[in-house]
């Protein structure tokens, strides 16, 4: 077999996990109710489906005071229990064993949503809800204690096979373990031992409640990475001792807080596999079966933390939420079939920042399979002869889903290769791994049985010719001028353009962006590579205004300044003039309407956004039996949207 | 009519610090022994403090017994500086090999000599955990024992002993002598024996016991004796490959750099089980989709 240690059974307590790999805790959004619903069955039945040994429920809350967002399971009403019994008889029918993840996160909760004060060990505000919490009081503790106890009955009788408990970067038991938040003066605080008290009081409720033979863990933070906070040598003290307290099975792991949340969900800049030295870190010290989570998209990296005795689970979330079946496909050797998940971070972490439900860039079908998942896709009734014009991403998903159906399918595109934008995007630093999309779906559009057409210019007449049934254009955009003074003037070029290497940079940049994306701040962390001094200036109040939700503003920041790249925000660019080498910014401050310029510039690159390319959609408009216009075309979005739509018409066509 | 002394035996196991990783024997039947470190179990010395206490309160005296060869010697200069009275090492090369049934034979057979009013010894091992071959012996001369005791008492013939049962709650139970008492690690604190002591230990005889003191035939002891196969021996899971993980000693954001300039840093890629012609084709086809040749740009 291929990956002998991945699919090799492993024992957490009592339960015998058929592979190594886990689905792990990870918000949704999908609950209705504060009650498990029918998203929630279908998602994890899914991933069950696809083989993944163990599945890890999202965080259930466990007291009222828990309200860290307004979708969480609330685990200590009775009423969850029919819910949790659907979802795990459910999950069960395909082998695979199913823990449910009680938590609750102190501190890192907002009151806004529950209208009661938020719970921590000191009236310390967590950094991200900048919320003073009331410093729990013994009786407290105990409720709280009482309430997981409760909580895990509940999770029992709905048929888990077991309960980990959240004590990992947003939770109340780790603002206990560490001093950073616990300056309690009582036997709660001050030592490890007092520190540990409430954590293991939660701990032995749990235990009580669910008995011996139950499969009970916990979910720690393996360093704080914080000054003040716990760092790897402590929690392999604090490990240890909770393993010496013979009432856990495992130690699940995760990493950092919301201090530095670009670390918990770590994104396309962070090193694949990031945490297996903390995870090895910890598996030396403790007997326990140790979890590595963070960035492990691909069964060959997985095994090899197997092997080299690394961890004795693998934890995938983003990789399995992106491909379901990862599991089946790496146990089939089928490798080639894999969506590998890029860490975009825009679907799932990005939508979860803004309170949507959980998404995917590369997979439509999150959150609706029950509509779209595996098993829903239908021969069409009628064959038809299609025509795909434009090879990007939501292309390339109109014709796959078109070309399974059995659909006659053409795909065209005028580039030398598929995958559209991506291809530009993928050049910007650090941003290589978004090419992957491309390389993701290439294989299957042939697969499906797609005919491929490259460096094709399609016109309306010979679309017109073809005798085609259907035609779905996917053409795209292009980058958008400047409407304004000098913008179309020497020097000045886009985006794109840089990247393409289709123009000459001149050493000294002014970059311009109203795009607040990667487009803007990768290309400028490009040309900065390229030892070019550049200068960003955007009309928003920061640099990469957009990059908050996906974790990726924080160490984007600081790589720009690292390489020398300066900003000034809030400014509205009116002129560019100037020959090169002498290239003008004029503008103003949108606050105080305060004129200003900037001047020196060998080149001015422009990031405007895009502009539809909707040509040959209206010249084809009212002339073909069947016309769909998908992705960009319609309105330039980010390409979560272009496949949304490709996927969407490829299965209704 | 005066009382009799009571009569206490320790049985004192050597253990293994179990923090470094394990290595086997190259022919795999067996942990490698070079390079061990080793030390008194700590559980066992514990009761040996618990053995004094008694003795000294009830006028009782302690033998220390240990199995095992001449090394082990130094727990015993260690218990008679700390107080006991008589030492017994008891090896035979014909113990090599045994399995839990054939060692509880023997420690039934010392007990059957020794006649303790009280036998203890600590309720698990450092390394491998539970032991349970002190129980196999007391059950088969049916003495009643109590496990992981925290201390114990004696009131006119009665023993009573405060244990730690289901989840570390602690209950007291009743029982009478002998009884074999098998003492948690760290119920009390071993007492530090003085320089002077520690001198005139060095003195002190210890005797040798082999086969013949026993009175054990070959057949019962060992490898002999033992009704489990020996197979070989594999490690409990890998040993993990050690990794740089980032020093704690570091500020947080130096540990947060190392991080991330740390981890696996090559893509991990797909594994195409391709010729080395079809393998370079398939390369020059990604490269060129991804326009890395100069020329495949339009």
């Amino acid at each position: 077999m291929m990956f002998e240690n991945l699919f090799s059974p492993q024992k957490l307590g009592k339960v015998e996990i058929k592979n190594r790999i886990s689905f792990q805790p990870h918000l949704t959004n999908f609950a209705e109710n504060a009650l498990p619903s029918e998203r929630h069955m279908y998602y994890w039945g899914e991933r069950a489906k696809g083989g993944a040994g163990l599945i890890t429920t999202e965080e259930m809350s466990v007291h009222p005071t828990d309200t860290a967002y307004e979708k969480l399971v609330e685990a200590f009403h009775p009423e969850v229990i029919p819910g949790f019994r659907k979802i795990t008889d459910y999950v069960h029918q395909y082998d695979t064993k199913m823990f449910c993840q009680l938590n609750h996160n102190g501190q890192q909760c907002d009151g806004s949503i529950s209208r009661l004060p938020v719970w921590a060990p000191s009236p310390v505000p967590d950094i991200l809800f900048r919320e003073t919490p009331k410093a729990m009081e013994i009786e407290d503790i105990e409720e709280v204690c009482r309430y997981f106890a409760i909580s895990a009955e509940h999770v029992r009788q709905g048929g888990f096979d077991g309960i980990e408990l959240q004590f990992g970067h947003s939770s109340l038991a780790r603002q206990f373990l560490s001093p950073l938040t616990n300056h309690r003066q009582d036997e709660f605080g001050g030592s490890l031992e007092n520190r540990m008290r409430a954590p293991l009081m939660f701990i032995a409720a749990v235990r009580k409640a669910v008995g011996n033979d139950y499969t009970l863990g916990i979910r720690m933070c393996a360093d704080e990475m914080i000054p003040g906070g716990l760092d790897l040598a402590q929690v392999q003290e604090i490990c240890g001792l909770f393993e010496a307290s013979g009432m856990i099975d495992f130690v699940d792991l995760s990493i950092a807080t919301f201090y530095n949340l670009y670390l918990v969900e770590g994104s396309m800049h962070t090193p694949l596999g990031y945490t297996i030295p903390l995870a090895a870190g910890i598996r030396e010290k403790v007997e326990l079966p140790v979890f590595c989570t963070g960035r492990i998209n691909d069964p060959v990296m997985a095994e090899k933390v197997l092997a080299a005795g690394q961890a004795d689970m693998i934890g995938m979330c983003r990789a399995l939420i992106c491909d379901p079946f990862l599991p089946k496909k790496a146990q089939e050797g089928r490798l080639e079939d894999i969506r590998y998940c890029i860490a975009c971070n825009q679907g799932c972490i990005g939508r979860m920042g803004i309170n949507r439900s959980l998404g995917c860039v590369q997979n439509p079908a999150v959150g609706l399979e029950k509509k779209w998942g595996e098993g829903t896709l239908l021969p069409a009734p009628v064959k038809k002869k299609v025509l795909v014009v434009g090879g990007g991403p939501g292309g390339m998903w109109a014709a796959k889903m078109a070309g399974r159906r059995g659909h006659d399918v053409t795909l065209f595109d005028r580039s030398d290769s598929l995958g559209g934008q991506v291809l530009t995007a993928m050049k910007g630093s650090g941003r290589d791994e978004f090419g992957v999309i491309a390389r993701n779906e290439k294989e299957q559009v042939d697969k499906a049985g797609v005919k491929v057409e490259l460096e094709t210019e399609v016109t309306a007449e010979a679309i017109l010719n073809s005798g085609a049934d259907a035609v779905i254009v996917a053409t795209g955009s292009q980058p958008k001028a400047h409407p304004v003074g000098g913008a179309d003037g020497p020097g000045v070029c886009n985006v794109w353009q840089v990247l393409n290497q289709q123009v000459e940079v001149g050493e000294k940049v002014c970059l311009i962006d109203y795009d607040g994306h990667h487009r803007a701040t990768a290309t400028a962390e490009y040309l900065a590579d390229q030892g070019k001094t550049v200068h960003i200036i955007c009309s928003s109040l920061f640099i990469g205004a957009e990059l908050g939700p996906t974790q990726d503003l924080y160490l984007t920041r600081q790589r720009l300044l690292q390489k020398g790249v300066s900003f000034t925000p809030d400014i509205a660019v009116m002129e560019v003039s100037g020959e090169i080498g002498e290239k003008t910014i004029k503008g103003f401050n949108v606050y105080n309407n305060v004129w200003d310029e900037w001047s020196g510039y060998d080149s001015v690159v422009l990031a405007m956004g895009q502009e539809v390319d909707d040509d040959l959609y209206f010249a084809l408009k009212g002339k073909v039996k069947e016309l769909h216009r998908i992705g960009d075309c319609v309105a330039p979005r980010k390409v979560d949207m272009a496949i949304w739509e490709g996927h969407e018409v490829g299965r209704t066509i | 009519m005066p009382k009799n002394p009571i009569n206490i035996v320790v049985l004192l196991r050597e253990t293994c610090d179990p923090r470094p990783p394990v290595r086997l024997t190259a022919d795999g039947y067996d942990v490698r022994e070079r390079g061990l470190r080793r030390l008194a179990n700590p559980a066992d010395l514990c009761a040996l403090e618990q053995a004094l206490c008694l003795a000294e309160t009830h006028e009782g005296t302690v033998t220390a017994v240990v199995i095992g060869p001449q090394r082990l010697e130094d727990h015993l200069r260690l218990a008679l500086s700390m107080g006991v009275q008589r030492c017994i090492r008891v090896w035979d090369s014909a113990f090599i090999g045994g399995d839990n049934i054939s060692d509880a034979r023997l420690v039934e057979r010392l007990m059957e000599i020794l006649q303790p009013d009280y036998f203890l010894t600590g309720n698990r091992l450092l390394d491998s955990g539970a032991d349970p071959v002190p129980l196999l012996a007391s059950a088969k001369l049916g003495i009643p024992y109590v496990t992981a005791a925290l201390k114990v008492e004696s009131i006119d013939g009665k023993v009573e002993v405060l244990r730690k049962c289901d989840r570390g709650a602690r209950q007291l139970v009743g029982t009478s002598t002998p009884c074999t008492l098998l003492f948690a690690e760290g119920c009390c604190e071993a007492r530090y024996p003085d320089q002077a002591m520690l001198m005139a230990a060095l003195a002190k005889g210890i005797e040798t016991w082999g086969t013949a003191e026993l009175g054990l035939p070959y057949s019962e002891l060992g490898g002999y004796g033992a009704v489990l196969g020996k197979e070989c021996c594999s490690f409990p899971r890998s040993n993990p490959q050690r990794l740089v993980t980032p020093d704690a000693k570091l500020p947080a954001f130096d540990r947060i750099l190392a991080l991330l300039s740390g981890g696996i840093k090559p893509r991990e890629g797909k594994l195409h089980a391709l010729s080395a012609q079809q393998t370079a084709d398939q390369l020059f086809k990604i490269f060129q989709g991804e326009g890395m040749f100069s020329g495949s740009e339009k």
